[in-house]
């Protein structure tokens, strides 16, 4: 009788482990089943890739047999040299094109955060307003967006209502919205430093811009908005906390892992994208004959910086973010 | 203090009804203290800023396509006229007739069409397959393979337009068709494919059906990180449920979740199509011939309209900007269908960063 209770207890233990073994397994074949294809296009596709334009960029490609075939041709540093010393305009763009990012990327966060916790209000015409505002990140991207640079011109026309019988003077600051000169007039008597008036009055003027590249920042947020439960808001209320306090103290900490999403999506998306001048800049290069390699290491330059940038202020911003445990 | 204010006075009687007089506090008292207070009056004043910036803004989004479809309407006289503003004087149907003519729009929409739909079905599918594999199985590797796709997200293909060109415009898969032409140090008697080393790739839809396959095109890594984040919030027990019913992994996935994840992955589609139907970057690198007429050939002036007088850069511009509008024609009925799912779906996907 002891003997067979043993037994089954032994038989009962292996087969126990021996199931949840197979468990694991399947769990573990299910996942590489599901990301086969990631798995494959990375090893067959991304790594190679990555790795011959990394190689592109210390060489030069000499085409062999009329075009079929190629060969590479070392050449060291001097891809990188010519880009930063010897290339007049690629240091200027590049500091310039930095310069904008430092600049753009908190006035679009601002704004979109912003924009979400106004669409997350209930309100007459909420839909109407979520459609118009989500319309940038469907229309206005590739083509659009290309064929919007070399609109200005007509844009200023069109929107210039003013300049029929009036001197041509007023039409050269049409296109600014306000001009920072006022700005900087109204504060001149405050202690509140020019540079300020100045980005401030920047921002205003290229509205149309941030709104266009704040599309999904806005989806972002919205989402996080959502996430934040109601009771929250209602027991604060309750307590008797203003809209301003329960904003500071459960909105923002609440949505502050997806700032740190949406400061890092700004940041490659405004590098990728194909507006921005730095990569304009590589884009011409890589079209003249010859310096096809040359792009490479400059865009290689462009990228090391910006990841660098990424990564420092992540860490730097990761310290402050505040996440909800769950359960 | 008289007692008739409090005891209410029954006016009128009749067999099922009585009507009985109280005393209110008057009209305008009531008025008062409902509307003349702090709470409503920041109410009041929080709704006008509101409406104020939230449409003001909408203007500015919606004011270019005004002046786009306004412009699209006029004739080259227009252009001229310095009292011609939004409203066209002399009306003319021309710029979309000749640009619908003589820019091959129709062979455009319809390969377009071809490219778009496939690209973003293929990665809808393929980006909720790898989400689900990311987000529901534990197995060695998965947090690095996560890891890796918010990399192929960081790294621009900009960075990679030259090695991606190679890497097409010469296709060999792990050197197998170098080994079969006999460009192998291993066989070099080998000649299988007459001396061809690789496949020339460019100018088909191959590079972008493999990119899309492999979940590696555009904006890929943001749509896995959606779908993972959705998979997430989907409970398990659905799953187990279905394992014990004996319903295969594959099964499951196909049976269960994905018509649980519709309303995503129709905001994926949406995405994928519209970042494909009005794309650059990859129509112009892997197309490169003019053979294949895409969205991107549309963009020329038409030789009808091709004129210089006063007006031509205003002129032109008003063109290429109709040539916009035709291509986006599309995208905006979709739109019009699409929109309500594309905030349910980034709703329903409670993304949070952890």
């Amino acid at each position: 009788m002891n003997k067979e209770a043993e037994v089954k207890l032994v038989t009962s233990n292996t087969k126990k482990r021996r199931k949840s073994h197979s468990l694991e397994k399947k769990q573990a074949r299910g996942g590489y089943l599901f990301t086969l294809p990631f798995i494959i296009g990375f090893i067959v596709i991304y790594l190679p890739v990555i790795f011959e334009s990394f190689l592109y960029s210390v060489t030069t490609i000499e085409r062999i047999n009329a075009g079929e075939s190629y060969q590479l041709v070392w050449a060291g540093i001097s891809n990188y040299q010519k880009a930063l010393f010897s290339d007049p305009n690629y240091s200027q763009i590049l500091t310039a094109g930095l310069r904008q990012l430092l600049l753009d990327v908190p006035a679009i966060l601002i704004f979109s955060l912003f924009i979400a916790v106004l669409l997350n209000q209930k309100m007459v015409g909420r839909a109407a307003f979520r459609a118009i505002f989500f319309v940038p990140v469907i229309l206005s991207t590739g083509l659009i967006a290309q064929i919007d640079l070399s609109n200005t011109s007509l844009m200023t026309y069109m929107s210039d209502t003013d300049g029929i019988g009036t001197n041509a003077a007023k039409s050269t600051s049409v296109a600014e919205i306000v001009s920072a000169m006022d700005i900087e007039y109204l504060f001149g008597s405050m202690k509140i430093g020019g540079g300020l008036a100045k980005y401030v009055t920047n921002i205003v003027n290229q509205i149309y811009n941030i709104v266009n590249r704040s599309g999904v920042q806005m989806l972002i947020f919205l989402a996080g908005l959502q996430s934040i439960s109601p009771a929250i808001y209602e027991s604060c209320n309750v307590e008797g906390a203003s809209a301003w306090e329960t904003f500071w103290k459960i909105t923002f900490p609440m949505i502050s892992p997806m700032i740190l999403v949406n400061f890092i999506y700004t940041i490659i998306d405004a590098f990728t994208s194909s507006t921005n001048s730095v990569m304009s800049y590589i884009n011409q290069v890589y079209g003249e004959a010859g310096n096809d390699t040359l792009s490479v290491a400059m865009a290689w330059i462009y990228f090391a910086i910006v990841i660098v940038f990424v990564l420092l202020a992540a860490a730097f911003m990761s310290a402050f973010v505040f996440y909800q445990r769950r359960d | 203090m008289n007692n008739t204010q409090s005891t209410p006075r029954v006016r009128k009687e009749t067999k099922n009804t009585i009507k009985v007089d109280f005393d209110r506090t008057p009209f305008w008292e009531r008025m008062k203290a409902k509307f003349l207070n702090k709470y409503f009056l920041t109410k009041v004043i929080w709704a006008i800023f509101r409406y104020v910036i939230l449409i003001g803004i909408s203007y500015i989004i919606l004011f270019p396509f005004f002046t786009k479809i306004a412009s699209s309407f006029m004739g080259p006289e227009d252009f001229v006229d310095a009292t011609v503003k939004l409203i066209p004087k002399n009306f003319t149907f021309d710029t979309y007739k000749y640009i619908f003519l003589e820019n091959k729009y129709m062979q455009a929409v319809g390969n377009t069409a071809l490219l778009s739909i496939s690209a973003a079905l293929i990665q809808t599918f393929v980006c909720a397959m790898i989400g689900y594999g990311l987000a529901k199985f534990k197995f060695k590797g998965n947090k690095l393979m996560f890891v890796l796709v918010i990399f192929t997200m960081i790294i621009p293909h900009q960075t990679l337009q030259l090695s991606l060109f190679m890497k097409f415009r010469y296709f060999d898969v792990l050197g197998i068709m170098k080994l079969l032409g006999g460009g192998s140090r291993l066989l070099p008697q080998l000649n299988i494919t007459g001396g061809a080393t690789s496949i020339n790739l460019t100018n088909t839809y191959w590079p972008l059906a493999l990119l899309s396959a492999t979940g590696l095109a555009f904006k890929n890594g943001l749509y896995i990180f959606m779908m993972r984040q959705f998979y997430r919030g989907v409970p398990n027990e659905l799953e187990e449920s279905a394992y014990i019913d004996g319903s295969g992994i594959f099964k499951t996935f196909m049976k269960i979740i994905l018509p649980l994840s519709v309303p995503m992955m129709i905001t994926i589609f949406l995405f994928a199509f519209s970042w494909q139907w009005t794309d650059t970057f990859y129509t112009s690198l892997f197309f490169t011939r003019t053979s294949i007429v895409l969205m991107k050939n549309v963009i020329a002036i038409p030789e009808s309209l091709n004129m210089t007088y006063a007006g031509t850069t205003m002129y032109n511009a008003a063109i290429r900007n109709t040539c916009g509008l035709m291509i986006i024609f599309p995208l905006v009925i979709i739109y019009l269908f699409c929109q309500r799912y594309l905030i349910q779906g980034i709703e329903r996907s409670g993304m949070t960063a952890d």
